[in-house]
């Protein structure tokens, strides 16, 4: 049957509704309703198709459109790192003379290794002590049971509201005091990027309330403490959250300003690599001599960041979606 | 090995709600006592309060004479096997269940004793092979053997066991059933078994221990609270299908009783009646309990009950007939497949009208209102005990004086 045959069938058939009592004409009926039918769907099908690959297009090349924005700034600053004419404006963004001048001055003329040092002292002192009480806290919170426990939930919910800048001021002053500014400013910053790191809980308590409870009374009969159930059994199952909580409080002081510039105040010894870095441009003649050197210094400090990044990341997304899915 | 006494245990949570009222019990060395009520019966938390995963409200447990009120788990020298076998999934097989072993400090255990304990286990427990794997890659019935056997190889004085069977399948459940009969004989320690499956409790325990809504209703041996129930629940809970209840009066002619139900007039002898007759009963309304596997398909006659069939239940050796007597009442008949034949069991369908009868020596007599049992006695308390013991003395002395 061809095409129009098969269509003056089905017409046929759609216009006698009693077909069914005569046999020859019922098969026709049959045939003709499903060649209708089927038609019908394909053409449903394709429409369907061309919308899905309209929309696909349309979603590609809007993330396209917001990939090159965020990337720019990041393919420039590379690009300037590399750059050797050492001005800051030049009209043009690839280099004319491409070398390694502003990493060799970077490491030779400054004191970018002793700001690098500084950082990653206290990144790490920060990242470990903090890994430690988040995780105690989010664990208390999670599995014990006591006076408070809700109110002190909230009240750190309610103090986590508030921009941490309020509390600056009084901060420098309190470690003016203790004497942990200016050349101290390494054990000073650790202070204050510690101190306030058990109000972080929210996300590793997700993950620990989703671990079954009897994995700990089990753990607890066969002759477990508190601690023990933590660490051998609760903290191995928690690979994803531990390694989310370590990069979270690493990143942190790694690229911290405000506080690192206010504590380091005055000293170049006691900077980290942000304040430092800012430190070279500091008046209008430094920006046309130091800018290009900055731009390497911007590219040094990413690439321990990225390489944590690119060996964690699977974990990293675990954890963050750790707390609806079980891990 | 050890005894195991709870004295006047309460908990009550935050908020008032009380989950277990003054819970007293004593269990012997050595013995396997099941827990067994509905959900929510308080008897998973009263196990709980042993093993010291749940405060204790009131009253003092004691594990081999010591009270451990405020002991943590593992200083209680306990074993317990939980519903969803929580198992260490990042552990292997083998050191799950080494995992107690290597926390045992003061002596530590050698690698070689550890080794062997937990192979030995294993071999008890047919999971020799599955020893390198990690639990995720074990079914259903190897994990909870795991659990137990994790549970085994530490030396406990009292072994917990929290439904341990509930999340297999019926077939494994039964498998598993009659394997811890065996693992019993050989472990040779205390027992607490928590379980809502009235089978699992008849075939396993020394002793069960019924509870309804934190109360116990009774304590006793599987043909204790089979054949003498205290009271409704434990006879409506108790075996399977449920004991048929129906209100209808004890009438007393002369020095015999029978009872009326359904317009019948059956005759209490045996036993029964001369413990009716021994207490003094007199004529009175009472719930009348008789089990389906008592009632007998019987010829139109008098005393007979008439009913007709509303569903039948095929179970292959059995066929459970729900009638509805004349006066509406429900009543579940168990009729062994063997005495019928097959005409006759092609007959048994919805609509037929049929006779059916019990005997007195096996019914159950309840007081309506209390819904406690005609034969039960309050137990004795130890004061009752000493203040006869007093009288008694006084007596002798009064005796000796006047000699």
């Amino acid at each position: 049957m061809s095409e129009e045959e098969k269509k003056v069938v089905a017409q046929e058939a759609t216009n006698n509704p009693t077909a069914g009592e005569v046999s020859v004409n019922s098969l026709a009926y049959t045939t003709g309703q499903e060649v209708v039918k089927a038609e019908k769907k394909e053409k449903r099908h394709m429409g369907l198709k061309a919308k899905r690959i309209l929309g696909n297009t349309v979603v590609y090349i809007v993330l396209v459109i917001m990939s090159i924005i965020w990337l720019a700034p990041f393919v420039c600053i590379v690009l300037q790192s590399f750059r050797c004419e050492s001005t800051w404006m030049t009209g043009y963004i690839i280099p004319h003379k491409w070398g390694f001048d502003n990493y060799v001055r970077l490491f030779k003329n400054t004191k970018f290794p002793r700001w690098f040092l500084n950082t990653t002292i206290i990144s790490i002192a920060t990242a470990a002590l903090q890994l430690i009480i988040i995780l105690c806290m989010s664990y208390t919170l999670s599995r014990l049971r006591f006076k408070g426990r809700k109110a002190l939930m909230n009240a750190m919910l309610v103090l986590g509201l508030f921009p941490g800048i309020l509390g600056m001021i009084i901060l420098y002053r309190i470690l003016a005091d203790l004497n942990l500014t200016q050349q101290n400013a390494i054990p000073g910053l650790i202070l204050v990027y510690t101190a306030s790191s058990g109000m972080g809980y929210y996300v590793s308590k997700g993950f620990f309330d989703t671990l079954p409870k009897s994995l700990d009374e089990a753990a607890r009969v066969d002759g477990a403490n508190r601690a023990q159930v933590l660490f051998k059994v609760i903290l191995p199952l928690s690979k994803p959250i531990v390694i989310y909580t370590l990069l979270t409080s690493f990143m942190g002081p790694w690229g911290d300003f405000v506080f690192a510039r206010y504590v380091s105040f005055g000293t170049s010894d006691g900077m980290n690599v942000a304040v430092g870095l800012q430190n070279m441009l500091g008046s209008a003649g430094s920006i046309n001599a130091n800018y290009t050197t900055f731009c390497a210094g911007g590219v040094v400090v990413a690439i321990p960041i990225t390489i944590l990044f690119m060996c964690l990341q699977k974990y990293y997304v675990e954890g963050v979606t750790g707390g609806a899915v079980k891990g | 090995m050890a005894r195991v006494k709870l004295t006047n245990v309460k908990k009550i949570y935050q908020g008032n709600v009380t989950a277990v009222h003054d819970f007293n019990l004593d269990i012997a060395d050595k013995e396997f006592i099941v827990f067994v009520g509905p959900s929510g019966c308080g008897k998973s938390t009263t196990l709980r309060m042993v093993a010291g995963l749940e405060d204790i409200s009131e009253g003092t447990v004691e594990i081999d004479g010591e009270v451990v009120n405020d002991l943590q788990p593992k200083d209680r020298h306990i074993s317990m096997v939980f519903q969803n076998y929580a198992l260490y999934p990042h552990l292997t097989v083998f050191e799950n269940m080494a995992f107690p072993l290597r926390l045992l400090r003061h002596p530590k255990m050698s690698q070689d004793e550890i080794y062997r304990r937990v192979t030995e286990a294993a071999e008890v427990l047919g999971i020799t092979q599955y020893l390198n794997r990690k639990p995720k890659a074990l079914s259903g019935g190897q994990r909870q053997r795991v659990a137990i056997g994790r549970a085994m190889v530490k030396d406990c004085k009292v072994f917990l066991m929290d439904e341990p069977l509930s999340n297999l399948d019926a077939k494994l459940r039964n498998q598993m059933r009659a394997e811890i009969i065996l693992l019993r004989k050989k472990i040779d320690t205390t027992f607490i078994y928590v379980t809502h499956d009235q089978t699992e409790a008849m075939t396993l325990g020394d002793r069960i221990v019924i509870m309804k809504d934190g109360f116990i209703m009774q304590v006793g041996s599987p043909s204790q609270v089979f054949d003498k129930p205290d009271n409704l629940f434990v006879a409506e809970f108790i075996g399977a299908p449920k004991m048929n209840i129906v209100k209808t009066n004890l009438v007393k002619e002369g020095s015999k009783y029978y009872v009326t139900p359904f317009g019948s007039k059956i005759l209490v002898d045996g036993e029964k009646g001369d413990e009716l007759k021994k207490r003094g009963y007199d004529s009175q309304e009472i719930l009348l309990g008789f089990r389906p596997e008592h009632t007998v398909l019987a010829k139109k006659a008098e005393g007979a009950c008439h009913a007709t069939i509303a569903v039948n239940e095929m179970m292959g050796s059995e066929l459970h007939l729900h009638v509805v007597t004349d006066d509406g009442a429900p009543v579940i008949i168990r009729v062994p497949t063997i005495q019928l034949n097959d005409k006759e069991r092609e007959e048994m369908v919805a609509g037929k009208e049929i006779y059916f009868t019990f005997e007195g020596k096996v019914m159950h007599f309840f007081n309506p209102e209390t819904e406690v049992s005609l034969f039960y006695d309050e137990p004795v308390t130890l004061e009752e005990v000493n203040e006869k013991v007093e009288e008694i003395k006084k007596d002798v002395k009064e005796l000796k004086e006047k000699e």
